[in-house]
């Protein structure tokens, strides 16, 4: 179960305290309502972090329940419930990426998501995983590729904005949110973009 | 130009769909970080209310069509002679039992419904082993039967599956053809392959449905299917 819920400085909450009590892995479902209730938007978050937007996100969300409420078993422990959720969010992703990019992009490594860790409430998230997984890909970068990225990504800047943030043309930007990209991908090397 | 990664980044950017392309192995890293970065942004990750609400309507009126209808659709309903043949053919080769609860777990109604008389649903089944994992290698098929319901269970691509071993026609109970890799169906020669997919279908015959696939999972050594169990 979680640790207690940390509250980010300054962040409003934007949903009253009504979260559910957590359910015990053991215990079932009252009925499939509940496992949707309970589940969309552990899967939801699960699809963004993988798709990166929210039409995608929405679709794949779509799909796992049509597909997997039918063949389900309301009796099943909410364990068993989330890994057949887990499961078909899996297949959905593969075939998603199929279909569309024609490689595995992200994967769903079942083994190792857990639900119970989606958590809805987001007052966890950007204080916690996310955070992490964020200095992972900037750490390393240098300070303008940092720059870029966080102003374009993190803050929403057009790519006008950013450039003036930045005191650079707008071609200047491009180029520079090109190569920390590349930078951040592990593909360009220091000192070969000059 | 501008490269087609550069827009799929762009689409990110500015919250759209991005469109697929074909991607180089560079464009696929660069399109990883850039779908981190974009599910980075705080808040990005609630689902709107509106979707979940939609999407909870949709799933009701998936429920309640897919509720057990008495009627058959009519396109598989069997009439005159070819429900007599239907018939002699199923208590011929004794899978009357076998259809009718292979038509309980799937749920769909077709032209033995009116067999299926007691109230079976997969809520009263649970996970039957069917075979040892270290008995199936790659590609090989196993028809197995576990009363309540017979189908053929396959490892492909290192993944188990499983479809009914029950012809989508009129109910005979398919055999495997394994010179031909298929399922073929001893009453009116529908065929299938191994992957429940129609293959041929007897003259006349409208398009036949896919075989229905069944629940596999491996616990530990085992391989096993969810069906009914049955009743005493």
């Amino acid at each position: 179960m979680t640790a207690a819920r940390r509250e980010v400085p300054g962040a409003a909450p934007q949903r009253p305290a009504a979260e559910p009590p957590r359910v015990l892995p053991t215990a079932a479902y009252p009925g499939w309502e509940a496992i949707y209730a309970d589940n969309v938007e552990r899967i939801y978050r699960l699809m963004y972090t993988k798709v990166g937007n929210r039409h995608d996100a929405e679709d794949l969300t779509s799909q796992v329940f049509l597909t997997a409420l039918g063949p389900l078993r309301t009796t099943a422990s909410v364990g068993e419930v989330r890994s057949y959720l887990l499961t078909t969010a899996r297949t959905v992703l593969a075939s998603h990426w199929r279909s569309t990019l024609g490689h595995q992009v992200t994967v769903i490594d079942v083994d190792a998501v857990d639900l119970e860790d989606c958590t809805p409430g987001a007052e966890d998230e950007p204080a916690g995983r996310t955070a992490e997984r964020l200095g992972a890909i900037l750490s390393g970068l240098p300070e303008r590729q940092r720059a870029i990225l966080t102003l374009r990504f993190l803050r929403g800047y057009s790519i006008k904005a950013a450039a003036a943030e930045l005191g650079v043309t707008v071609a200047n930007a491009k180029v520079l949110q090109h190569r920390a990209l590349r930078r951040a991908a592990g593909l360009d090397k220091e000192g070969e973009a000059s | 130009m501008k490269h087609a990664i550069d827009r799929y980044v762009d689409s990110l950017l500015r919250r759209r769909r991005p469109k697929g392309f074909a991607p180089t192995e560079d464009d696929l890293a660069v399109a990883r970080v850039a779908i981190d970065l974009s599910a980075a942004v705080p808040d990005a990750q609630r689902p709107r209310e509106a979707f979940v609400e939609d999407l909870r309507r949709r799933l009701i009126d998936q429920q309640e069509s897919s509720r057990p209808t008495p009627a058959p659709p009519p396109a598989y309903r069997p009439r005159g002679r070819r429900r007599f043949l239907a018939a002699t053919a199923l208590t011929a080769t004794g899978v009357a039992a076998a259809v009718a609860t292979d038509l309980a777990v799937t749920g769909s109604g077709s032209g033995a419904a009116t067999l299926a008389g007691g109230d079976l649903t997969a809520d009263t089944g649970g996970w039957q082993t069917v075979a040892a994992a270290a008995d199936l290698p790659e590609g090989t098929v196993l028809p197995f039967d576990l009363g309540s319901v017979n189908g053929f269970l396959r490892r492909e691509s290192g993944r188990f599956q499983a479809v009914s071993g029950v012809c989508t026609h009129q109910g005979c109970r398919l055999h495997l053809d394994t010179p031909r890799d298929r399922l073929a169906c001893p009453c009116h020669g529908a065929t299938f392959s191994v992957a429940g997919a129609p293959l041929t279908r007897p003259h006349g015959s409208s398009p036949l449905p896919a075989l229905p696939r069944l629940p596999v999972r491996v616990d530990g050594q085992d391989v096993q299917v969810f069906a009914p169990f049955v009743k005493e």
